[in-house]
């Protein structure tokens, strides 16, 4: 932390001071990084700022793999346990570790057992989307548009979220659209520009190549597919690094980078230098947090993989305190049509690594997590019978995790609709009986402080009623 | 930016937010009145819109021919030879196949049971060609082969019918494909496909399908995008191709649309770029890929399934239905615009009139069902569309759409943001706009008047744009004089690959594509920068607002960008920086600067750029024309066009 601290004293604290400015009255992000760095506070808690780490499962889970209903007698009728069949017993080896009685985690998930057992996990059953796709991508597109069913939203939800909630931003944000319409520009760009202004550039962050569409829009959000390699690659004066780096190409602060920098920082009066000082802004950070060399806290160990890499660097930019608010990462190979197997196999190895990551990310974060909610989310889920390759196709409802400290966790929420042939959704798939939008709001509401509900999910009538009370009320 | 950007001129004064003062996104420039352009910074300017920016020699080529005569040349394309190019391309196979073609060429690696199918039958060839005992097996089940022949020769000739040896053959043969039809039939059985995939199997077979092609043929079209924006003659061309294809825009993740866009590109969007708007409407109207993206094939009037016996219950339920998703664009995006002045009312009608508006999944081609047409009358934006007509009805919403005043405005103020600044001005527009009603909707006539008109040439309009990725990156490889090489047909481009079911999805993070070391194509550097080619997912395409392309990460992007390009770590390109200050002696640092600014910026760098770009020079070492180079084609000047 200390090169962070070097760091934002020298290009933050000390450059408010010297263009004699208070902290307080520069940006908020700036501001609560200063402070952070102050030995006697909670890095992320400094102003009670809420951190919101969404996990996508691409390509539709199967959520009666992933919280098993057990309980149900209709689940062992449809999948079965014979050799070749997917489902999962309910005691002996391989069986389901139980939760309630009536639902159990794949034992492929035996990590998330003791985050259960801390009351930090639940589970929300049988959710999904009302819109009756089967397509991966509409219902992709859906849940991070965060409108159902409507094709003309073109923002993110996450995006619109960020936008919605804190009162710094709708300060400045008058602020600039005053001196905007003064000089007679659309308020959008003057939208774009104030939560510019007031962001840090890790507020919105995806750990993935291209930004993801749940975080498009006017709000500014980094995609960094890796924080090794991120920064500028000066090839003719960089050396490739083995070993600790994990033979990434080291990133220096070469000759190069110096001039690119030097050239941005005296375009002054040209949108691209606010751009340009932002990223090297960035770029330095990132450098200074040494992130080749990270040790996780706790003892915390990731999963080999893409999604282990993506949460411990999200932990790494949380504890470094420089303003992440929203954070999302990425993981493929639910789609299981065939051979999925059932407490061990293809799915089983993938439900293995999601475990461990989540798990590590959770102690690695340790007391942070008082400020942080994890929420997993996927398109769809799958039928309820196996199909002729052993596998599952592409279904209806699923089961979302959320993860913290302030989750009312310990708990399946939401409404189980049974697996009488009858009450399946299209005789062939688990009904949903949660608007993922719901689960959506409440974490929006309760733990981001958003108020406007309805800026950020269009043309949808939620609001606490709906809510299936993720997140305890405090 | 009203402002005259290549004056770059301290003028961010009036904010007064604090720190945020170093955003200076330029909203309180004072509007510095507009001058014509002059000389040189006319032909700069022009070919930084008309085309994807200069190559060596350009300026001079255009000057001595004149800039009339140039421009009026890329307005008639098909004046200008383009041979080379297109001689080039030719090597991108997929791109030439009929649309049947490319249905199953999507077909074969979109349904998962198939795909696996497929995928281990090529692999048991392949073993089988190199597997000595399978050999052995072969040749065993030749002679088996033949002793049955001889016992089906001893079996005709006992039913004392004689025979030509030619009939004994063909009935050998028969036999044999009988075999081989049991042994396959066998094999579909143990897979588990259902009927309609083995009769899709058997047209993949029948047209040599080769399984897991569809990904390349994406990237064959990605390449030659990218080959024609920096090579082809017929830069205009190239530019509109752009801007239409964004216009009517289609994402390849989509379901077939990963194959079906090649034929979108090539029979749609290209021939009709600088024709008439409504026949590029009609054929987008009509393209497969389109109507598959935006629902319309299935949006059909409502209707009652018959009973089945396997299905009673079902017999009641309502079948099909309006689906509006495309009506719906097609008035918000491809024509009026979203302040066009119509209604849901025609929204829905508009639907209604293009229920039928289908496509034939067999052969790829526009198909009209008449049974799922709604009939009925319609009145659209005011115009009664009588019952019974059909297909007309459609045709007729075309007709109407085309011709109306907010089309002509909508489509006039698009071309006006991506040929002249991103708040174009009024007149512009108007005349635009004028023009598209006056000529019937005449696309190369709407052109004309926007790039002759004086706030083209403007010093409000120089500079004024953001180059997009594609922008960025062609221009960078045409400023430097590079080529771009077409890949042999087994280079993976490792855009797109396939999840589970065979529907495609970008590349993320993780994987090949985000290894520092390997050596990134054109297409992923773009892609780095944000703009995956033809894989954008709303129906909006990429904005016109060119501000909308700056944002920190890309930016990084951009830079890592041009320090790849000199250092020839792109893959597939080649250029030859070094040339550039060959001749130019390394303890004269104004001369390298005059010689960097003349040729990769048309002799314009702001002052600033220049004192600070002297700094990088240090007296007394050779000259490291390389980073030079980058550094210029990293500046702030060439994020501009």
């Amino acid at each position: 932390m200390n090169t962070t601290r070097r760091m934002f004293l020298k290009s933050g604290a000390i450059a408010l001071v010297s263009s004699g400015l208070a902290p307080a009255s520069g940006p908020v992000w700036l501001r609560d990084t200063v402070y952070a760095a102050e030995p006697n506070r909670s890095s992320s808690a400094a102003n009670g700022r809420k951190i919101l780490i969404c996990i996508f499962q691409r390509g539709a889970v199967d959520g009666m793999s992933m919280v098993v209903p057990h309980g149900d007698p209709n689940y062992y009728v449809h999948r079965s346990l014979a050799a070749g069949g997917i489902a999962i017993p309910r005691s002996g080896e391989g069986g389901v570790i139980d939760l309630d009685g009536t639902f159990g985690l794949h034992p492929a998930l035996s990590s998330l057992k003791s985050i259960w057992d801390d009351g930090h996990l639940a589970a929300i059953h049988a959710c999904g989307s009302p819109s009756p796709t089967r397509s991966h991508f509409d219902a992709q597109d859906y849940m991070e548009s965060g409108a159902p069913g409507n094709k003309h939203v073109r923002d993110g939800w996450l995006s619109r979220a960020i936008l919605a909630c804190p009162e710094d931003t709708a300060k400045l944000k008058a602020q600039v659209r005053a001196t905007a319409l003064a000089a007679q520009r659309t308020s959008r760009a003057a939208d774009k520009v104030a939560a510019s202004i007031n962001a840090s550039p890790f507020r919105s962050v995806s750990l993935t190549t291209q930004l993801p569409r749940i975080m498009q829009g006017t709000a500014e959000a980094l995609a960094i597919p890796d924080l090794r390699t991120f920064g500028v690659k000066d090839s003719a004066a960089a050396s490739v690094v083995a070993g600790a780096m994990g033979g990434h190409r080291k990133v220096t602060s070469s000759g190069a980078t110096k001039g690119f920098e030097a050239l941005y920082d005296q375009a002054v009066g040209d949108v691209l230098h606010g751009a340009g000082k932002e990223s090297f802004e960035a770029m330095k950070m990132i450098e200074g947090l040494k992130p080749g060399t990270y040790v996780p806290a706790r003892g915390a160990r990731y999963p080999r993989g893409k999604l282990g890499e993506s949460l411990q660097q999200i932990a790494q930019l949380i504890k470094a305190g420089v303003g992440v608010e929203v954070a999302f990462a990425e993981t493929g190979g639910w789609d299981t049509h065939a051979a999925q197997g059932s407490a061990q196999g293809s799915l089983a190895r993938r439900l293995q690594e999601f475990g461990d990551a989540i798990k590590a990310l959770y102690v690695d974060l340790g007391d942070r997590m008082a400020d942080v909610t994890i929420l997993t989310m996927s398109e769809f889920g799958r039928t309820v019978r196996q199909n002729g390759t052993g596998g599952t196709d592409h279904g209806h409802a699923t089961c979302f995790f959320t993860i913290g400290d302030k989750v009312n966790g310990g708990k399946v929420l939401g409404e189980w609709p049974g697996l009488a042939p009858e009450q399946l959704y299209e005789n062939r798939d688990l009904a949903v009986t949660t608007d993922f939008r719901d689960v959506f709001a409440e974490v929006a509401q309760k733990h981001l402080g958003v108020r406007d509900l309805q800026a950020v999910f269009p043309g949808y009538d939620t609001g606490s009623t709906k809510f299936r009370n993720v997140i305890k009320s405090t | 930016m009203a402002q005259p950007q290549f004056r770059l001129v301290s003028s961010c004064a009036p904010i007064t937010l604090g720190v945020c003062l170093s955003l200076n996104f330029a909203i309180a420039a004072s509007a510095a009145p507009a001058v014509p352009l002059q000389g040189d910074a006319k032909i700069i300017h022009a070919l930084n819109r008309v085309a994807f920016g200069p190559r060596p020699g350009d300026v001079e080529r255009v000057r001595q021919m004149g800039l009339g005569s140039w421009l009026e040349a890329q307005l008639n394309p098909a004046t200008l030879d383009d041979s080379a190019v297109e001689a080039k391309v030719a090597r991108l196979k997929s791109l030439q196949l009929p649309v049947d073609h490319l249905m199953l060429t999507y077909e074969a690696d979109s349904n998962g049971a198939l795909r696996m199918f497929l995928q281990a039958q090529q692999r048991s060839e392949r073993e089988g060609a190199q597997d000595g005992a399978t050999a052995m097996d072969a040749a065993t089940t030749r002679r088996n082969a033949r002793n049955r022949n001889a016992l089906g020769r001893n079996t005709l000739n006992s039913n004392a019918i004689t025979e030509s040896d030619g009939d004994e053959k063909r009935t050998v043969r028969e036999k044999l494909r009988l075999e081989k039809e049991l042994a396959l039939a066998a094999r579909y059985n143990a897979a588990n496909l259902k009927p309609q995939q083995i009769l899709l199997l058997k047209r993949i077979e029948a047209k040599g399908v080769t399984p897991g092609t569809s990904v390349q043929a994406v990237g064959e079209l990605v390449n030659d995008k990218i080959v024609r924006a920096t090579e082809s003659n017929r830069q205009l061309q190239e530019v509109l191709v752009d801007f239409w294809s964004n216009h009517f825009n289609l994402d390849v993740k989509k379901g077939l649309v990963r194959t079906m866009k090649i034929a979108d590109e090539r029979d749609v969007i290209r021939p009709h770029v600088l024709g008439k708007f409504r026949d590029l409407l009609g054929a987008s109207a009509k393209s497969p890929a389109m109507l598959f993206y935006l629902d319309n094939f299935r949006s059909t009037r409502e209707f009652t399934a018959p009973t089945t016996v396997r299905r009673p219950k079902a017999a009641a339920r309502k079948r099909g239905g309006v689906n509006e998703n495309y009506a719906r664009e097609l008035m918000e995006l491809h024509t009026m615009g979203v302040d066009g002045g119509y209604t849901q009312k025609d929204v829905q009608e508009v639907a209604r009139c293009l229920t039928g508006w289908s496509f034939n999944r067999e052969d790829g081609r526009f198909q009209f069902r008449p049974f799922a047409h709604d009939n009925g009358e319609k009145t659209v934006l005011g115009q009664k569309i009588p019952t019974g007509g059909g297909q007309k009805d459609g045709e007729r919403v075309l007709d109407i759409l085309a011709t109306h005043s907010a089309t002509a405005k909508h489509i006039a103020t698009k071309l006006c943001k991506r040929f002249i600044a991103d708040e174009p001005p009024s007149a512009a527009v108007e005349r635009a706009a004028q023009t598209f009603l006056k000529s019937d909707g005449d696309l190369r006539e709407v052109v004309r008047s926007i790039v002759y008109g004086p706030e083209f040439f403007s010093s409000s309009a120089y500079r004024a744009k953001i180059k997009s990725p594609l922008e960025f990156a062609v221009s960078a490889v045409r400023v430097l004089g590079g080529q771009v090489e077409v890949p042999n047909p087994q280079q993976n481009f490792g855009r797109l690959r396939l999840v589970g079911d065979g529907s495609a999805s970008t590349a993320q993070g993780g994987g090949r594509n985000n290894r520092p070391n390997v050596r990134k194509s054109l297409a992923q550097q773009i892609a780095l920068m944000g703009q995956p080619l033809y894989a954008y997912q709303a129906p909006t395409g990429w904005p016109e607002d060119s501000r909308e392309w700056v944002s920190s990460g890309a930016l990084i992007a951009r830079l890592n960008y041009t320090l790849a390009l000199v250092g020839g770590e792109v893959a597939m390109v080649t250029v030859s920086p070094t040339e550039l200050l060959q001749d130019v002696p390394a303890e004269d640092r104004e001369a390298i600067l005059n010689r960097l600014f003349h040729r990769l910026l048309g002799n314009d760098a702001s002052a600033g750029t220049r004192a600070t770009m002297l700094k990088q020079i240090t007296p007394g070492t050779p000259t490291d024309a390389k980073k030079l180079t980058a550094l210029t084609l990293g500046s702030p000047e060439f994020q501009r066009r």
